[in-house]
């Protein structure tokens, strides 16, 4: 289990801001958070790599604060693995056990034993520089967990790999988790990441977590506009309260949670595109807004569909869709021509701020 | 070959003619009789093995302190950083006559430095360890620069990465840092060698004698001319060349290994 409270950091001109994080035993906890928002130093300081100026780490309940890395009990996983170059897998793995004063005959045992749960036997008298991305990240990954850290922190260990690799380790990393039942911290940029392993999530940005979580509570209830962007949600829509619902550019939007409101206030719609549907004439499912809009661009990315959509007043919503909803939807999805579109209430938030 | 190709290729061979036609012609103008003769002089061949002995010994004493300050200086942000990188740059650029005198003053016996020394049986003035101190301070920056740019080179996360795995600070140094800097430290190791062996200026001011093969050539150039201070010197660059190129031949098995 990792806790950490109140954590302030200075690096040069980057600080993080009173950092709280929890993730429980077993957990994988995912920390989100866009390039340079201060994750990997957070992933640094609980590893013991850079001094808190103040706050707490604590680490199975022991107060690891002024510990020395190497008495922390962590194993860490960069992007690029940080394997050593001068030395063969074998010897990678062994590394963490070595300096434990382990055995020769213990270090081949356990390490042989962990090439075989990662699948990398025969790669045990190779060097680094010889290895795949994939390859390279199962060792990095085999290398933390053969001394059976208390936790392991991975900073991005999937942003190296081309997208099939990546699909399959990101996989295999949940599996590792479920079999081991190790705690995880791991940070990430990507969402489908994010998504795919957290059992809980954190938000980061500006060196300051803005909201943690579980994954669907995030979705459903972001704390910000900020949160909501960073979750994925694409439409973020402006409004002012009305009753019932939110008066938005593309029309009233009847959001439950605005009637609770004074009208008049500011307020914003967060709606994921995959709330946003598509409709046939006929259709009869209960929306929370519908009307017609042009199709202004269409998107392919893979399997997926993009469409962003227009109404004459400059209102715009994305949605996506994949290929096979494309081709039972009863439309023809071409560039300029008119469709109903409705607004799922599955999703969609109620933000303030 | 491009345009572009020949230009730079033309420009390399030029300056690689440079050097090479002033050391070849030296060695093939020496008669080769008296070349065999100087190399059975016992004071030519002492001379060399002398400067050979005290560039050893002024390489391996700054190796013990300048590979840590290189660490230092490679991994650690402090005020004045850039301060102390010039000076340690430093005796590359002052005269090494003037280095000479500078050391003089300190470790002759005027200044307490040089008195606590000779108190302790070690004199500078006139001795070997003179030698190789003046040899360790002009050639410094060459171990120094070379070896703070190996360890610069490393990703501090591979020493990271170590420290979280249970290694101490100390370890991680020896068994993550050291290694992977090796090949520039070597570098940095022959180059401050190479230096101190070619040492004239500032040890010529602490040591006449015992003379050093870059004291001979030049006492022997000065009182007897060209024809008697040649020979030394071919001898000298021929072992030289012999000793570097096997050192730079190791160095690149380390590379390939």
């Amino acid at each position: 289990m990792i806790r950490v409270e109140d954590i302030c950091v200075t690096l040069g001109r980057f600080s993080l801001d009173r950092i709280s994080l929890s993730v429980g035993r077993g957990e994988c906890a995912v920390l989100l958070g866009p390039t340079g928002t201060g994750k990997t130093v957070l992933l640094e300081t609980i590893a013991g790599i850079h001094r808190p100026k103040s706050g707490r780490i604590l680490i199975n309940g022991e107060d690891v604060t002024r510990a020395r890395p190497s008495g922390r009990g962590l194993g860490v996983v960069y992007q690029d693995y940080a394997l050593f170059p001068h030395m063969t897998v074998f010897k990678n793995i062994g590394y963490g056990l070595k300096m434990r004063g382990l055995s020769t005959a213990k270090i081949a045992g356990r390490v042989k034993d962990m090439a075989k749960f990662m699948e990398i036997s025969r790669l045990l008298e190779r060097r680094p520089g010889r290895l795949s991305g994939g390859e390279q990240q199962r060792v990095a990954l085999a290398r933390a967990i053969v001394t059976n850290p208390n936790a392991l922190l991975l900073d991005e260990p999937l942003s190296a790999l081309d997208k099939a690799t990546r699909s399959r380790l990101r996989l295999e990393l949940k599996k590792i988790h479920e079999k081991l039942g190790i705690t995880i911290l791991h940070i990430t940029h990507d969402l489908t990441d994010a998504f795919f392993l957290a059992d809980r999530m954190a938000v980061m940005e500006n060196g300051k977590i803005l909201q943690a979580d579980t994954p669907e509570n995030m979705l459903a209830s972001p704390a910000s506009r900020t949160v909501a962007r960073l979750v994925g949600i694409d439409n973020l829509i402006e409004g002012s309260i009305t009753n019932p619902g939110l008066e938005t550019g593309i029309g009233i939007i009847r959001i439950p949670e605005a009637n609770s409101m004074p009208a008049g206030a500011r307020a914003w719609a967060g709606i994921p595109d995959w709330a946003v549907h598509l409709l046939p004439s006929d259709h009869k499912k209960a929306y929370l807004w519908t009307a017609e809009m042009r199709i202004a661009q269409i998107n392919f990315t893979g399997s997926m569909i993009r469409v962003r959509l227009a109404n004459e007043n400059g209102g715009t919503l994305q949605t996506c869709l994949s290929r096979r909803e494309a081709a039972i939807l009863p439309l023809s999805l071409e560039p300029g021509s008119s469709v109903s579109v409705g607004i799922h209430e599955t999703g969609v938030s109620f933000l303030l701020s | 070959m491009n345009r572009f190709s020949l230009v730079t290729g033309a420009a390399g061979a030029l300056l690689l003619l440079f050097v090479a036609i002033p050391v070849i012609r030296m060695i093939f103008a020496a008669d080769p009789a008296i070349l065999a003769k100087t190399m059975v002089e016992p004071g030519v061949m002492a001379s060399i093995f002398l400067t050979l002995k005290c560039a050893f010994f002024a390489t391996m004493f700054s190796a013990f302190f300048g590979i840590p300050l290189a660490f230092i200086l490679a991994r650690w942000n402090f005020f004045g950083k850039s301060i102390l990188s010039g000076l340690i740059d430093l005796p590359v650029m002052i005269p090494h006559t003037a280095a000479g005198i500078a050391l003089l003053m300190v470790f002759g016996k005027r200044f307490f430095i040089g008195k606590a020394f000779a108190h302790a049986g070690i004199g500078f003035v006139g001795t070997e360890a003179g030698i190789s101190l003046a040899m360790a301070f002009v050639s410094l920056p060459f171990l120094v620069n070379s070896t703070r740019d190996g360890f610069s080179a490393i990703d501090p996360r591979l020493e990271r990465v170590a420290e979280t795995l249970g290694a101490s600070a100390a370890l991680t140094f020896f068994t993550i840092s050291l290694p992977l800097a090796f090949r520039s430290i070597l570098s940095g190791l022959i180059m401050m060698w190479a230096r101190g062996i070619s040492e004239f200026g500032a040890v010529i001011i602490l040591a006449y004698h015992p003379m050093t093969a870059p004291v001979l050539v030049w006492e022997r150039f000065t009182s007897f001319g060209l024809a008697y201070a040649r020979p030394v010197a071919v001898l000298l660059i021929l072992i030289c060349l012999v000793i570097f190129s096997i050192l730079r031949f190791i160095g690149k098995q380390q590379r390939g290994a």
